[in-house]
C-alpha cells in the first residue's frame, strides 16, 4: 500500500493506470446497475474522468 | 538469397528509379507504409467521430435537411443521463453481459480443460465447435428465431421432449420473462467457443516443468489445479472476459435479428435502442450524444484491455 | 508414449474427456444440421409438429426432400389461372417444382444479386485492408516510429466503435458524397474496420520473423523497399493468408453496417435473408435455403483451414 501511494507521489506509470483502471470499472458499473440513478446519471462523467486520466498517465515513465 | 537474384533486381531496375528508391530513407519508407492506413482511419473513423461530437450538442434532425440546427449545449447529455427508460435499457444489456460472460467462461473454461487433456483428434473436436463463432451473427439470430418458434420450433420440442411440458406453452421470444434468457442462450451457443481458444491458449503457455515440480512435491492434482491451472491461465480469462464484455455491450445484429429489442423493451440493448433513436426517430443530435457516452464507455474498456493484454505479453 | 510422464493423462482420462466434448461438439451442431435439413423441406413439412427429421421415410417422422426452398430462394413466382397452366406445361424441374401451388416462375429473385454483392465487397475490403495492413504493420514492427503505441492503441481502439455510433456520422457522410448504397462506399468501410485487425495480426507475424534475414539483403546491396517484397513478403505469406480469412469471414458476415447504408444496389446477403417471404408469412425452406447457402462456404473455410484459424484467433486476441 505505501509503495502504492508513493508511486502515486513520484507520478510513476503503474500505480496511476491502476488508479485510472478502477475509476473506469466504477464508471462502468454505475452506467449498468440497478440500484440508483443518479449513479447513472454520473457514470458517463466518471469514466470520461477515468479514460483521459489513463490516456494521460501511460505516459508517465515506468517503475524503476 | 543467391547473387543471381541481387543481378537480376539490379538489371531490372532502370537506374533513375533505383537511386530514387534507394535514396529513400528508412524514416521516409516508415511514413510512405502508415500514411495510407492513419489516412483511412483518419477520414472514415475520426472526422465522423469529431462531426459526432459537434452534432451532440445540437438539435439536428437528418431527415430535415433544410432545417438550420441550434446548439443546445449539453441538454442531449442531460435528458439522456436522467432518462430513466434508458436506464433500463442499461440494465437488460447488463444481464445479458453478466450472464452470457458467467456461462460462457464456466462451459469455455471447461471445454478448454478437457480439450487440454489431449485425447486422440482433438484437434477436429476442437474445429467443429468452433464453428459457430465463424458464422454471421444476423444470420444466426435470424435462424434461431426459426428454432424457437413456439409451435414448430425445434428448441420448444426438445424442451418438451425433456421436462415433459406441452411445447406450445412457452414462448421464448414472446414471453417478457423468457426473451432475456433466449438472448443468452444464443450468445453462449455461439461464442462459448471464443472464451474455450484463449483459455487453450493460456493452458498450452504453461510449461510442464511447473507441474513436475509439484509432482515432486507432492502436491495433490486437486492442489495443482487451483494453485498452478487457475492462477495460470487467469490472465488470459481476463482478456477473453474483457472482449466478450466490449463485443456485447455493442451488440447489435444478433438480437436485433431475433427478438428486435421485444417483446416491449425487454431485449432492447443500448445499441438497438440507439438504432431507434438514430435512424427510426431521426433524432440525429440526442443519438450523437448516445453514442458518444457508448463510445466513451467502449474506450475506457478497451484501455483496461490493453493493459491486460500487456500483463499476458510479459509472460 | 514410450517414456512416463506426470504431465501425461492417463487414458482413462482421455477417453472421459474425449467423450464430453464430442457430447458437446455434437449438441452444438444441432441446430446447423437442423438448418441444412430445413432447407430440403416443403413448407409443409418444415412447419409441423412433431418435427421430421428421417430424409425420405414414410413414417410420420419422416420427409421427402425436396428442392422447393431453393426453388423459391432463386425465383420470384405468380399466381395463375388453371387455363394458363393448361395451356403452357411446365418448361423444366423448377417450374414442375412451382407448378404443384399453381404458380409459375417470372424470373430470377435478388438473392443472386445480393450475394454477389456479398463477394463483390468482402473481397474488395479484403484486398485493400491486407494490402494497407502489411505495409503498416512491416513499418510499426521494422522502424522506429514516434508513438508508435499510441498510434497502435488508436488503430485498435477504432474497431472496438460501436458500428451503430459510427453508422450515424458515415451515414450523412456518405449522404454528402455519394457514396451511400455503392460497392465503393461499403468496401472502404469495411477496409477501414478491418485494417485494425490486418495491423495487428500481420506485425505479430512480422516480428516473428527474424531481422537477420533482411539486413543480409541489405548488406547484398538490396534496398528496403527490395528486402520487404523479396525477403519479408514471401516469409509472411502464411500470415498474409490467414489475415486474409478473418478479413474475408468479417465482411462477409457483417450486418449493422450493411442494413444501416444500404438498400438495394450494394445490399449484401444478411441483411436480405431474413426479408425472404412466400406464401402466407416468412418462407422458412428458402430462408433456410439461403442461410445454408451464405454460411456454408465459412463452414468450409473454417474446417479446411483450421489451423492457421484457430492460431490467428488466439493470435488476434492475445499477443500485441
Amino acid at each position: 500500500m505505501s509503495n502504492f501511494v508513493n508511486g502515486l507521489l513520484r507520478f510513476r506509470r503503474g500505480p496511476w493506470e491502476m488508479l485510472a483502471t478502477i475509476i473506469i470499472a466504477l464508471g462502468v458499473f454505475m452506467l449498468m446497475q440497478p440500484f440508483v440513478i443518479w449513479a447513472f446519471t454520473y457514470s458517463f462523467i466518471t469514466t470520461l474522468v477515468g479514460t483521459v486520466m489513463f490516456i494521460i498517465v501511460s505516459h508517465f515513465p515506468e517503475d524503476d | 538469397m543467391s547473387d543471381k537474384t541481387v543481378d537480376r533486381v539490379a538489371a531490372a531496375t532502370p537506374a533513375p528509379v533505383a537511386r530514387k528508391i534507394k535514396g529513400l530513407s528508412d524514416r521516409a519508407i516508415a511514413w510512405i507504409f502508415v500514411a495510407p492506413t492513419i489516412f483511412l482511419l483518419l477520414a472514415i473513423n475520426i472526422f465522423p467521430l469529431i462531426w459526432t461530437i459537434r452534432l451532440s450538442f445540437t438539435n439536428y434532425k437528418a431527415n430535415r435537411i433544410n432545417r438550420e440546427p441550434e446548439f443546445i449545449g449539453l441538454r442531449n447529455y442531460e435528458r439522456i443521463l436522467t432518462d430513466s427508460d434508458i436506464w433500463l435499457n442499461m440494465q437488460a444489456t447488463a444481464h445479458f453481459l453478466f450472464w452470457t460472460i458467467f456461462f460462457q467462461v464456466l462451459i469455455g473454461f471447461t471445454l478448454a480443460w478437457l480439450i487440454n487433456k489431449k485425447f486422440k483428434g482433438n484437434d477436429l473436436w476442437t474445429t467443429i465447435i468452433v464453428l459457430p463463432m465463424m458464422l454471421s451473427p444476423a444470420v444466426v439470430g435470424n435462424f434461431w428465431k426459426f428454432l424457437y418458434q413456439p409451435q414448430i420450433g425445434l428448441f420448444n420440442y426438445i424442451v418438451g421432449f425433456f421436462t415433459g411440458k406441452d411445447p406450445s406453452s412457452f414462448e421464448m421470444l414472446g414471453s417478457v420473462n423468457l426473451a432475456p434468457w433466449s438472448i443468452v442462450i444464443v450468445d453462449t451457443w455461439m461464442w462459448t467457443p471464443f472464451v474455450m481458444l484463449i483459455c487453450l491458449a493460456g493452458l498450452r503457455s504453461i510449461p510442464d516443468y511447473i507441474y513436475e515440480a509439484a509432482e515432486i512435491d507432492r502436491a495433490s492434482k486437486i492442489r495443482q489445479f487451483f494453485t498452478i491451472t487457475i492462477p495460470m491461465v487467469l490472465p488470459f480469462l481476463m482478456l477473453a472476459v474483457l472482449f466478450r464484455g466490449i463485443e456485447n455491450f455493442k451488440m447489435f445484429d444478433l438480437v436485433v435479428q431475433l427478438t428486435g429489442g421485444g417483446p416491449g423493451s425487454t431485449t432492447e440493448l443500448t445499441s438497438i435502442n440507439l438504432k431507434r433513436e438514430a435512424f427510426e426517430k431521426w433524432r440525429t443530435g440526442y443519438a450523437s450524444a448516445y453514442a458518444i457516452i457508448l463510445f466513451v464507455t467502449v474506450f475506457g474498456l478497451a484501455s483496461i484491455y490493453v493493459k491486460a493484454l500487456n500483463k499476458v505479453k510479459e509472460r | 508414449m514410450s517414456s512416463f510422464s506426470v504431465t501425461e493423462p492417463t487414458n482413462r482420462t482421455k477417453w472421459f474427456a474425449g467423450t464430453l466434448v464430442i457430447a458437446y461438439a455434437l449438441i452444438t451442431m444441432i441446430p446447423l444440421v437442423w438448418i441444412g435439413l430445413t432447407g430440403f423441406k416443403s413448407p409443409a413439412d418444415a412447419i409441423s409438429y412433431p418435427p421430421k427429421y428421417v430424409i425420405g421415410s414414410d413414417s410420420e417422422a419422416g420427409f421427402q426432400p425436396t428442392l422447393e426452398g431453393y426453388v423459391n430462394l432463386f425465383t420470384t413466382r405468380t399466381r395463375q389461372t388453371q387455363d394458363y397452366l393448361d395451356a403452357n406445361p411446365p418448361e423444366n424441374w423448377a417450374d414442375e417444382i412451382v407448378r404443384q401451388y399453381d404458380m409459375v416462375i417470372v424470373g430470377p429473385s435478388k438473392f443472386g444479386e445480393r450475394f454477389m454483392n456479398s463477394v463483390i465487397i468482402g473481397f474488395g475490403s479484403t484486398f485493400l485492408s491486407v494490402f494497407l495492413g502489411t505495409l503498416a504493420a512491416y513499418a510499426f514492427s521494422r522502424f522506429k516510429i514516434p508513438l508508435a503505441d499510441d498510434l497502435l492503441f488508436f488503430i485498435l481502439s477504432t474497431r472496438m466503435m460501436p458500428p451503430i455510433a459510427v453508422a450515424i456520422p458515415i451515414f450523412l457522410m456518405y449522404r454528402q458524397l455519394g457514396l451511400s448504397d455503392t460497392h465503393l462506399g461499403m468496401i472502404l468501410l469495411y477496409t477501414a474496420v478491418n485494417i485494425s485487425l490486418a495491423v495487428w495480426l500481420l506485425k505479430s507475424f512480422i516480428d516473428g520473423i527474424p531481422t537477420e534475414y533482411e539486413e543480409a539483403a541489405l548488406i547484398d546491396g538490396y534496398t528496403r523497399f527490395q528486402a520487404f517484397y523479396k525477403v519479408v513478403l514471401p516469409q509472411a505469406a502464411t500470415g498474409i493468408a490467414s489475415t486474409a480469412i478473418f478479413c474475408l469471414i468479417f465482411a462477409w458476415n457483417e450486418y449493422a453496417f450493411a442494413v444501416l447504408l444500404t438498400t438495394a444496389n450494394a445490399q449484401t446477403a444478411p441483411p436480405f435473408i431474413p426479408t425472404i417471404i412466400g406464401i402466407g408469412g416468412l418462407d422458412w425452406p428458402a430462408i433456410a435455403a439461403g442461410v445454408t447457402l451464405f454460411l456454408l462456404p465459412v463452414m468450409i473455410f473454417t474446417i479446411l483451414l483450421r489451423k492457421h484459424l484457430l492460431r490467428g484467433i488466439t493470435f488476434g486476441a492475445v499477443r500485441k
